[in-house]
């Protein structure tokens, strides 16, 4: 609804402040890469600062690190606290941000809104531990055929989207879920009379079950399981594909005028994240041991969409972040039965009524709603043929001209004040001989000007006829007329010259 | 094909209509998909339910109750959903979640309020049966086409011939070009959503006759009626009402023949069959004009 | 006798970019003022502000004494409908069409005061005197008509209501100029009574004859102004 007609992209703006360390020795061009790929260590450059010329190591991006940090922490202090229901709310930290990592990749890389993803892990879920149930897999063959699940179906959920428009497609997606809800709930071989499956192939043995060490190792492969989630979201965001698709969030158009097949890549995108999912869903299987309609349920997915929606759709922080806020929300508010979700609800409302983009998105909107304001109050301060916009600035190569222009604006304000009937008078009586102090100043002024569309006087007939005209500037092009006025009287046409001059100040 | 079939038939089809052309006009005058119409609906269901067992258990107190509870939920979600949000940035995602948000905090807190377990309405339009030789049909089923197709026309007749009507359909074209012809978008928006909540109150009380109340009574209208007006492309009230009666037979026809379980399979592959054929939707032309 | 529209040190802008420097000009009633200057000189921002349309602007633009401008930097469009209300008509550039609804559903939505929609029958007579062409498409969609068609409707819309400033902007766009003719013929018919009408042309020739006065723009601020006489020396 907020259309933007005549919109600018133009901002004013502050320059970002990054980390910088200074370095000791003289090799300025060694640089260490991470090995197969042409990325520094935590996006870090050697470089000579231009104004102190010392050696420096600048870093590019503060956002490694906060990942560094944020992980640790995540892996840290459950172990320190210790308690089963850490640990278990741990875990399902850990399985959730694997999902919204995925569901991340899907709606924010691929730009396909999607409410289907748990409906890929609750089929994967499912059909893994059935097949264990009922064939006797073991538990990596399950972690296997869950990709493999995982894909199939991203391809039945994923072909409609490419036809079908955003918005129906979500809505789509949703009745999906419900559609496999139902079936789960109804279907004998699915255990609908015991509330789910149960009694899958584990990875965690025996004596471990149901103790904190067992707890613990799940939390370790959860972790894993994440972290590769994560990966798969950078690879697949940061390289070929997520480049191409981020020419096609902006304008599709343009995309395929470029000749980019995005179909081709959203689809692509979408049946890798089916993959991942799948994995999670066989994981989920292998070890909670079994599946239970709740993966399925409307609920369920709303809770996963608000975790997305507070961290900030689009981003990978923002997937993980949001997973720990309703998470902690959810375990420590447990005793209060469904009142939690309200809150989480009422939380998921103000993040979206007040932010742009979720909760890691308030930064952004800040810094933009500020650059906005300045522009304003600058464009408020700004007159004609005066301070150079920034746009004009950073086009001009000498920055001399910058502060010219401002200093002959400052003049020419002055002498406008300068002209007055008397000052004319006075020319038109004398033009050339003693002057008074005014104008004097302004006739240096039009003296001092360039070459450029500069009146001057054409003799014509030396002495007896004189024409105005005006120079170009240009050596070898020839002045250009402005008008068909003949001068005979040389302090008349002088004054003329003046008035013209006059003229163009008193405009300018 | 047997009666009892074509009479619930027409009944969804009659409810599935009056959700979804009230998700249809929501959607194309303010640009918002109304997620909080399945908790409008589960509300008016309460709101009616609690008129009748502290007042009196006449239909036009029942009616009456879940129609202005409907109405005070839509306007609830306009000063929640819409007022702060709708002409900023990144509008249709926020209102969509903000919506999806009240439903979820709705619905809880009706569970918290009045508990899982459901509650019946009186049956507004009496028990008895009406015979037209061999067809048998229900008060209930006869009572509930006859108040849907009634109060649909009295709404689409209204909507074309007075002013407030062509308000709303102004800004359904172009919210811009209605401001310079004085109409104000907010005042607008506050008309559409009561009256689509009242909608929505309507069709609870209607099919409460058959179902019970709960609080996630709305969920499945919600879907079915969102489906509707996908079907009939969103904007338009013609497409939604053919949508209505293809997914209200399609529901009838499987239930009866194939099984309950297989409704909704069934419904989303002719959805899925029509979106790839039209992937606007039966007449989705107007959805043209919104896009910009 | 007060002025209709007193427009003073009006600036305006979108984003850092400041597209109108301290504009000040009033009309008064009964008059027809042309606006003329090149594309890209104001001449649509300045209509945008006295409308509310712009991102931000300063200073006070009051009609029949009531000020309807001022410093302004919330989102574009809120204000509008309240100034239309309070009589002014804006027919924008490129009409602000309602693409689904027929001719006689636009001129309709014109009406938007109590008095205006239970006249609007009359009016509508009135309007099908002023653009002729229009009577036989009053059932058709807007989306099927013309360039010069859609003009019609639009300057129909405006005239519906009860309008005491309108702002014509660049009626003859994209118009043969047997039409564009036509349509500003039309506008002269136009009863102005107490109030007045401001078109904003490029092609001054088009105006010659229909207005009171003109007000030149160039650059953002406003640059010159003529009375009707020496217009009219000037070109023929």
């Amino acid at each position: 609804m907020a259309k933007k007609k005549h919109s600018t992209n133009q901002q004013v703006g502050r320059r970002r402040w990054l980390p910088r360390f200074i370095l000791s020795g003289n090799r300025t061009f060694h640089r260490r890469y991470i090995p197969f790929t042409r990325r520094t260590w935590f996006q870090g450059y050697a470089k000579a600062n231009p104004r102190s010329l010392v050696r420096e190591y600048k870093l590019d991006d503060k956002r490694p690190w906060f990942w560094i940090v944020g992980l640790l922490l995540a892996l840290v202090v459950p172990m320190a606290v210790g308690t089963n229901l850490v640990y278990t709310a741990a875990i399902t930290f850990a399985l959730y941000s694997a999902i919204n990592l995925m569901w991340m990749l899907v709606i924010g890389t691929a730009g396909i809104f999607s409410l289907a993803t748990l409906a890929v892990v609750g089929v994967s879920a499912y059909l893994t531990a059935w097949l264990s149930i009922d064939f006797g897999i073991t538990w990596p063959m399950m972690l296997i055929l869950g990709p493999l699940i995982g894909l199939l179906v991203g391809v039945i959920i994923g072909l409609p989207a490419l036809r079908i428009d955003g918005l129906y497609y979500a809505l789509l997606t949703m009745g999906m879920i419900e559609l496999c809800r139902v079936y789960a709930v109804s279907s004998k071989i699915f255990g609908a009379a015991q509330g789910g499956l149960y009694g899958a192939d584990t990875f965690i043995p025996e004596a471990w079950q149901f103790q904190t060490s067992g707890l613990v190792l799940g939390y370790m492969a959860a972790f894993c399981l994440m972290l590769l989630m994560l990966g798969i979201y950078r690879v697949v965001n940061g390289q070929r594909l997520g480049l191409l698709l981020a020419t096609a969030r902006e304008s599709e158009a343009t995309a395929e005028a470029i000749g980019i097949n995005y179909q081709f890549a959203r689809f692509t995108v979408f049946l890798i994240s089916s993959a991942g999912l799948g994995l999670i869903g066989g994981f989920y299987a292998a070890y909670y041991k079994g599946a239970s309609p709740a993966l399925l349920s409307i609920d369920m997915v709303m809770l996963l969409f608000a975790m997305i929606v507070i961290g900030g759709i689009g981003r990978a922080e923002g997937a993980v972040v949001g997973t720990a806020v309703v998470v902690f929300i959810d375990k420590i508010f447990i005793e209060y039965g469904p009142i939690r979700l309200v809150i989480i609800g009422l939380i998921m409302l103000a993040v979206t009524l007040f932010t742009r983009n979720g909760l890691l998105g308030i930064r952004s909107q800040f810094i933009e709603f500020r650059n906005k304001k300045k522009s304003e109050r600058r464009a408020q301060r700004t007159e004609k043929g005066g301070e150079a916009l920034t746009e004009e600035a950073t086009e001009i190569v000498d920055k001399d001209q910058i502060y010219y222009r401002r200093f002959d604006k400052r003049l020419r304000e002055n002498l406008k004040k300068l002209v007055t009937p008397g000052l004319i008078e006075e020319h038109r009586q004398k033009p050339l001989g003693q002057h008074s102090d005014a104008l004097e100043r302004v006739l240096n002024y039009f003296r001092r000007a360039g070459g450029e569309n500069k009146y001057v006087l054409y003799e014509i007939k030396p002495g007896i006829e004189y024409k105005m005209v005006a120079t170009t500037g240009i050596k070898g092009l020839l002045p250009r007329n402005v008008d068909d006025v003949v001068y005979t009287d040389k302090n008349v046409a002088l004054h003329a010259v003046f008035l013209k001059r006059v003229q163009d100040l008193m405009e300018s | 094909m047997d009666m009892f079939t074509l009479m619930s038939g027409l009944q969804l089809t009659c409810i599935y209509g009056i959700l979804a052309i009230g998700v249809s006009i929501i959607w194309s005058s303010l640009g918002m998909l109304n997620l909080a119409h399945g908790f409008t609906f589960a509300a008016s269901g309460y709101g009616a339910w609690w008129a009748a067992t502290t007042f009196s258990q006449s239909a036009w107190v029942v009616f009456g109750a879940g129609i202005s509870t409907g109405a005070l939920v839509g306007i609830g979600i306009y000063f929640i959903a819409f007022v702060y949000i709708y002409d900023k940035p990144n509008y249709p995602i926020r209102a969509l979640i903000a919506t999806m948000a009240i439903n979820m905090v709705g619905v809880q807190t009706l569970m918290w309020l009045f508990g899982p377990r459901m509650k019946p309405l009186p049956k507004v339009f009496g028990s008895g049966v009406v015979k037209l030789g061999e067809i048998i049909m229900t008060y209930g089923q006869v009572g509930t086409i006859m108040c849907s197709v009634g109060v649909l026309g009295t709404l689409l007749t209204w909507l074309g011939l007075s002013r407030r009507g062509l308000e709303i359909r102004a800004v359904m074209q172009n919210p811009e070009g209605a401001a310079l012809v004085g109409i104000s978008l907010r005042t607008t928006a506050l008309w559409v959503l009561a009256l689509t909540g009242a909608l929505a109150g309507l069709a609870a009380v209607l099919l409460s006759q058959t179902f019970f109340v709960h609080p996630y009574a709305g969920l499945q209208p919600l879907i079915k009626g969102l489906i509707v007006a996908l079907l009939g492309g969103l904007g338009s009230v013609g497409g939604a009402m053919i949508g209505a009666v293809i997914i209200g037979f399609a529901e009838a026809f499987t239930a009866s023949y194939l099984g309950g379980q297989y409704v909704l399979m069934v419904q989303f592959g002719m959805i899925i069959a029509i979106l790839l054929v039209r992937p606007r939707g039966i007449a989705g032309l107007l959805d043209e004009s919104r896009e910009e | 006798m007060n002025a209709l529209l007193d427009v003073s040190g009006v600036s305006a802008g979108y984003g850092p970019l400041r597209v109108l420097h301290d504009i000040s000009f009033s009309i008064n009633r009964g008059e027809r003022v042309g606006l003329v200057g090149l594309n890209g000189h104001g001449k649509s921002t300045l209509f945008r502000t006295i409308t509310g349309l712009v991102d931000w602007q300063n200073g006070s633009i009051m009609l029949n004494g009531v000020q309807i401008g001022g410093k302004r930097t919330h989102g574009p469009g809120r204000m509008t409908h309240r100034i239309a209300r309070q009589g002014v008509a804006l027919m924008p550039q490129g009409d602000a069409m309602f693409i689904g609804l027929t001719v006689r559903q636009h001129l309709d939505a014109g009406a938007f005061t109590r008095l205006a929609w239970s006249e609007r029958h009359d009016r509508r007579e009135r309007i099908l005197e002023i653009f002729p062409p229009l009577r036989k498409l009053l059932n058709q969609p807007v989306g099927k008509l013309s360039g010069g068609e859609r003009r019609m409707v639009t300057l129909g819309r405006g005239l519906m209501g009860d309008v005491k400033l309108y702002l014509v902007d660049e009626p003859s766009l994209g118009l043969a100029p047997k039409i564009s003719r036509a349509v500003v013929d039309a506008l002269i018919k136009v009863d102005l009574a107490d109030g007045a009408m401001v078109i904003a042309e490029q092609n001054l020739q088009l105006l010659e004859g229909c207005v009171d006065r003109l007000i030149g723009m160039h650059g953002g601020e406003i640059k010159g102004a003529a009375d009707a006489l020496s217009l009219h020396s000037e070109i023929g």
